[in-house]
């Protein structure tokens, strides 16, 4: 595989070379692959063992205070929505109407916990009665919801979101709807949701220097062509994790994981390159957790030097507010921010044209991002992203498309990794 | 009347629209007349394209029909026909022979070989389609003639005509109200040979000057007119000289007037684009009707395709007119120093002291004495008026922006007062009728502000909400009117637009700003509306009236409340087939799985659980069961609530009036009044 990529890149380089490195700005500081990829080997080597044991929320002791959810098997699954279904009855006959307790997912039920680094869900529980007008509604998705479910795991099969949304949408009306009200069933049966056997359509993707199991089926990343290998929706498909990779590279973006991928990045570099197309699915995240917890290998993130490019960092991070309930099985710990990053703007001079100036709504959830625990903690990550604020400019990764469109891959990856310059 | 200008024909015989007349070189600073101003300010006028000129005009007219119906405090009934002219048809009418074009590259559509080519190219694969279409057996429509010979776009000629059950016209005045720049039924008190930068000031009022300036390209304008106890119908056939503002008659003549009639009816030709200012138009008439419920509209569209006439009746639906506007006074720190000296020329009275006195309010004898004084030892109680000199006038103008006058927070009774008989709003229950009658909501909310003050001018602003409907597209719509006209241009910075999206946190009436249907109202009636922009279709956003939005808050929460009141039981019960059927769904399969297979003991309620069960399998909890009991507990959380709701809100204080019931022991002294259905017993 290797020596494919070499000779790929020997081809390029005799007649590129000259010009290239007059034309790329900071090209001619970059130090050989060689002697790069020793820097990376000696970087991977030293991050693998920290990371022995997860902490726990009962190791912190605060397991009664939190709620998180379980993997639980279908027949569990099924008795749960059949006790709360009779608890429904008997209380409807005995004339009460009925309710369920649902566990909140509004943000002031939500705790960031340093120790583990991720967002917990707290213990408030609102019931949720169904003679109520401003709840009856909810009530009512809710219990056909769980009766679906319920016939899910009977028959032992897999919908998407999508299918779900269509078996009654005159009741769920759209599918944000139903979605949400999924999360709260999740939380009411204190499962994870893939439990519940309902999965989001494909959308992260994977290519890079990695073998895996999908459903018995032998994969080989390198060899699923440009496009890569969809991530499945349901992770226990996945299994015997294999790789020779230094290091897992987190794209923000399609456009930048197509150029990655087709310059065969990997190759040069070999490492694992995954992207959720923008704001991460339960998969993609759920796969990235397994390659880092089995492969152990460092993670480095490419996002746009914007709040949102941050904020999809955070979510990988320390997980998503929506569905914190989870976040044991969701975040990856310990994601280095390489790129692109505000300080990198006047570093690497991209012109003026291609910095864009930051919306009013941008400044602000730049600074509700600042009010952050999980940036706060970081104070390198303060420090760039007050950058941001002050300077009031953000850039997309795209921008570096002005020094070439392989400027990416060829200069500015290499010369980060070179410079262990990430945070 | 017809001094000299019929030596040059204002009818150009030419077609082309020369936008600016030629103007003599001799003279370099002349002075323009109001009509040549707008002949060559179009724009400004809302003539900027034939389509919008077209609306423009209709607008005029309708607006100076309801004027004139309401002067008279008659209902008013608007007739509006908009027929469709063909180029031919137009060119005959104002005589000209329809040419053969000679040298057809001189046209501006003039087609290239090359164009003509592609044309012949689409037209036969269009016609291949069609025949292949027709050999399918579908029906398609013909397919439109080429549209490259129509010239000008789509642009046409058309002729409007409207009608009106106003005041009419006296028979002699005619010629001078078209030709001159009088307005239809208001005689503007306008000098029209003063100073031209007066223009931009007063224009607004001079609406008719508009449809002057566009006719001017085609036909004379024609009217018929009668007035009350009139014998004869006033005719006449007039258009403008524009460059002397003067009238220029063609036929001027009474006739028979045989059944009666009375009002105006006004019919021009001019250029216009139905097709694309159509909706604007209908959307025009359709807020027009929500505005004057108590105006009967018919507009008819006529043109040679019969499939796109379109007949539109907007019925009245009330006696209640809003108050005749009465003609008041300058309120002094609202003139301007135009508006003074031509208060000087027109007055009757002789004296400075009088003048200041009865021109204007808020200034009473002693008053005026005191103004008198701080003017200076140039003036006098008794000096002539008419004798002012320039100096001195402004010296006034002066004194009347600095000087207090009683101003709306002093004494606010008799200010307003005589202020707001000057305004003539819709009314609120005119406003709430409309909004009813065309747009049929679930729910309306009006309020009608108190009056205020601005920039010296007051105004009121009345709103509405509605919420629901039919042909109300979702989200917000808003309907914007100053002085009971619809305004349909430039809306985004307007004031009322600006407030509903921005200030308005919808979400707290239980309103969604995308999903409901909401319908906006707000009519400002003032005797200043405060444009912004020559367009005159939007108001700056700089006034107050969020405040009147706000105080609709308190009434549309209390609205909302018993509506949800009213809604509780109907939505409660609304899922009580889909929640039902889903538990009694997951018991029955429960019930069915587990009595195939033994389960293990799991839960401390196992045994609860398998005794449901069982009753399940027996039949005993069926469907309709769960349903009856929940309806049932619905039926008392809806009763709890409705009492919690009535204890809140208090019982309404209604007058008490006194039952007179008979008593038990008395004797049965009653007369019975029998008939079919009932009987009527007379106590004595």
């Amino acid at each position: 595989m290797a020596d494919k990529g070499k000779k790929k890149r020997r081809r390029q380089d005799p007649d590129s070379d000259e010009e290239e490195s007059q034309q790329l700005p900071f090209k001619n500081i970059l130090k050989s692959d060689s002697q790069i990829l020793q820097i990376i080997k000696g970087f991977s080597s030293t991050s693998k063992p920290s990371s022995s044991k997860t902490l726990t929320l009962a190791d912190l002791g605060l397991d009664s205070k939190c709620r998180e959810v379980t993997e639980l098997s279908l027949p569990d699954v099924q008795s749960a929505i059949e006790s709360i279904a009779l608890k429904a009855t008997r209380s409807i006959l005995a004339g009460n109407g009925f309710s369920f307790e649902v566990p909140s997912r509004s943000a002031a039920n939500q705790l960031y916990v340093p120790e583990l680094d991720r967002i917990v869900l707290k213990d408030k529980i609102i019931i949720r009665p169904y003679a109520n007008v401003s709840t009856v509604r909810k009530t009512a998705i809710t219990t056909r919801i769980l009766q679906l479910i319920h016939q899910l795991c009977a028959k032992n099969i897999h919908v998407t979101k999508r299918d779900l949304f269509y078996t009654d949408v005159k009741l769920f009306q759209d599918q944000t709807q139903s979605d949400s009200v999924l999360d709260d069933v999740s939380c009411i049966i204190g499962c994870t949701r893939s439990s519940l056997n309902v999965v989001a359509a494909e959308k992260g993707v994977v290519v890079g220097r990695i073998i895996f199991s999908d459903n018995g089926d032998m994969i080989d990343c390198t060899k699923m062509g440009i496009g890569g290998k969809a991530i499945p929706p349901n992770i226990d498909r996945v299994g015997d994790m294999q790789s020779d990779a230094l290091f897992i590279l987190l794209v923000e973006k399609d456009a930048a994981y197509m150029r990655l991928a087709e310059d065969r990045f990997y190759n040069r570099f070999p490492c694992i390159i995954v992207t959720a197309k923008g704001q991460p699915d339960v998969a993609t995240r759920l796969f990235l957790r397994k390659m880092k917890m089995e492969l152990k290998l460092p993670v480095l993130a490419l996002v746009d030097s914007d709040p949102y490019g941050l904020k999809i960092l955070s979510v990988y991070g320390c997980g998503s507010k929506n569905m914190s309930y989870d976040s044991a099985n969701l975040t990856t710990p310990d994601i280095k921010w390489l790129g692109i990053r505000p300080s990198d703007l006047d570093k690497y001079k991209i012109p003026e044209q291609c910095r864009l100036p930051m919306t009013e709504q941008d400044i602000k959830t730049g600074k509700d991002l600042l009010e952050e625990d999980f940036v706060k903690k970081n104070p390198a990550w303060v420090e760039e992203l007050t950058l941001m604020v002050k300077t009031k400019q953000k850039a997309e990764i795209q921008a570096l498309s002005t020094f070439g469109f392989q400027y990416l891959s060829e200069v500015y990856l290499p010369l980060k990794l070179q410079q262990k310059d990430w945070l | 009347m017809d001094t000299g200008g019929s030596s040059e024909s204002p009818v150009e015989p030419k077609k082309g629209k020369s936008k600016t007349p030629r103007k003599p070189k001799d003279s370099v600073l002349k002075q323009k007349s109001p009509a040549e101003f707008f002949a060559e300010n179009k724009n400004i006028a809302g003539f900027d394209n034939p389509g919008k000129s077209l609306y423009t005009t209709v607008r005029e007219l309708v607006e100076n029909s309801l004027d004139s119906s309401e002067s008279i405090s008659e209902l008013p009934v608007v007739e509006v026909t908009i027929e469709e002219i063909g180029k031919s048809k137009f060119n005959s009418m104002i005589g000209l022979v329809d040419r053969e074009r000679v040298d057809e590259a001189l046209y501006d559509d003039y087609e290239t070989t090359k164009a003509r080519e592609k044309r012949l190219a689409k037209e036969a694969r269009a016609q291949e389609i069609q025949a292949k279409n027709a050999l399918l057996g579908k029906k398609v429509k013909e397919t439109p003639a080429s549209k490259g010979m129509k010239g000008r776009g789509d642009a046409s000629f058309y002729r409007v005509t409207c009608k009106d059950n106003g005041r009419g016209m006296p028979h002699d005045d005619i010629p001078n109200m078209f030709g001159r720049g009088f307005n239809l039924t208001f005689q503007l008190k306008f000098p029209f040979n003063t100073d031209f930068s007066l223009w931009d000031k007063i224009w607004l009022e001079a609406d008719t000057w508009k449809v002057w300036s566009w006719g001017k390209d085609g036909l004379p304008i024609e009217i018929s007119s009668s007035m009350r106890n009139q014998s004869y119908i006033s005719f006449c056939r007039l258009d403008i000289d524009i460059h002397r503002n003067i009238p220029h008659i063609h036929v001027h003549e009474k006739r028979d007037n045989k059944d009666q009639w009375r009002g105006a009816e006004i019919q021009i030709v001019i250029e216009g684009n139905w097709t694309t200012y159509r909706s604007k138009i209908l959307h025009y008439m359709r807020q027009m009707a929500v505005i004057t419920p108590y105006a009967q509209f018919l507009f008819k569209f006529i043109s040679d395709a019969p499939e796109k006439n379109v007949t539109i009746k907007f019925a009245r639906r009330t006696d209640v007119m809003p108050p005749v506007p009465l003609e008041t006074k300058h309120h002094p720190s609202s003139v301007d120093l135009l508006l003074i000296k031509r208060l000087i020329e027109e007055t009757s009275k002789q004296n400075l002291l009088q003048f200041l006195q009865h021109e204007f309010v808020n200034i009473g004898k002693s008053y005026a004495e005191r103004l008198i004084g701080e003017m200076g030892p140039d003036f006098g109680p008794k000096m002539a008026v008419k004798s002012l000199t320039s100096q001195q006038i402004v010296r006034i103008h002066q004194l009347f922006r600095q000087a207090k006058f009683d101003d709306p927070s002093g004494d606010f009774g008799t200010l307003l007062r005589t202020c707001f008989q000057c305004l003539s709003p819709a009314g609120e229950y005119n406003l709430r009728l409309g909004i009813i009658k065309e747009l049929h909501p679930d729910m309306v909310a009006t309020y009608s502000g108190s009056a205020h003050i601005f920039e010296g001018h007051p105004f009121i602003v009345e709103a509405g909400v509605s919420v629901g409907g039919k042909d109300v597209k979702q989200g917000l719509n808003i309907f914007r009117f100053a002085n009971r006209i619809p305004l349909l241009f430039e809306q985004g910075a307007d004031v009322v637009n600006r407030t509903a999206l921005k200030r308005i946190n919808w979400s707290s009436y239980k309103i969604n700003q995308t999903q409901d249907k909401i319908g906006v109202f707000v009519s400002i009636v003032s005797t200043k509306i405060p444009f912004k922009g020559t367009g005159k279709e939007y108001i700056g956003d700089d006034i107050n009236e969020i405040a009147t939005a706000v105080k609709l808050k308190s009434k549309i929460t209390k609205k909302m409340q018993a509506r949800e009141q009213q809604e509780r039981k109907r939505s409660l019960n609304r899922y009580l087939n889909d929640v039902t059927g889903a538990v009694y769904g997951i018991i029955s399969d429960t019930a069915k799985s587990r009595a195939s297979k033994n389960k293990k003991k799991r839960y401390e309620d196992e045994d609860l659980d398998a005794e449901t069960l069982r009753e399940v399998s027996a039949k005993l909890i069926t469907k309709e069961r769960l349903k009856e009991e929940l309806a049932q507990h619905i039926e008392k959380v809806d009763y709890e609530m409705l009492l919690e709701y009535a204890t809140q809100s208090g019982v309404s204080e209604e007058p008490r009036e006194a039952i007179y019931i008979q008593s038990l022991e008395a004797e049965p002294k009653f007369i019975d009044l029998h008939s079919p259905i009932f009987v009527f017993r007379l106590f004595q």
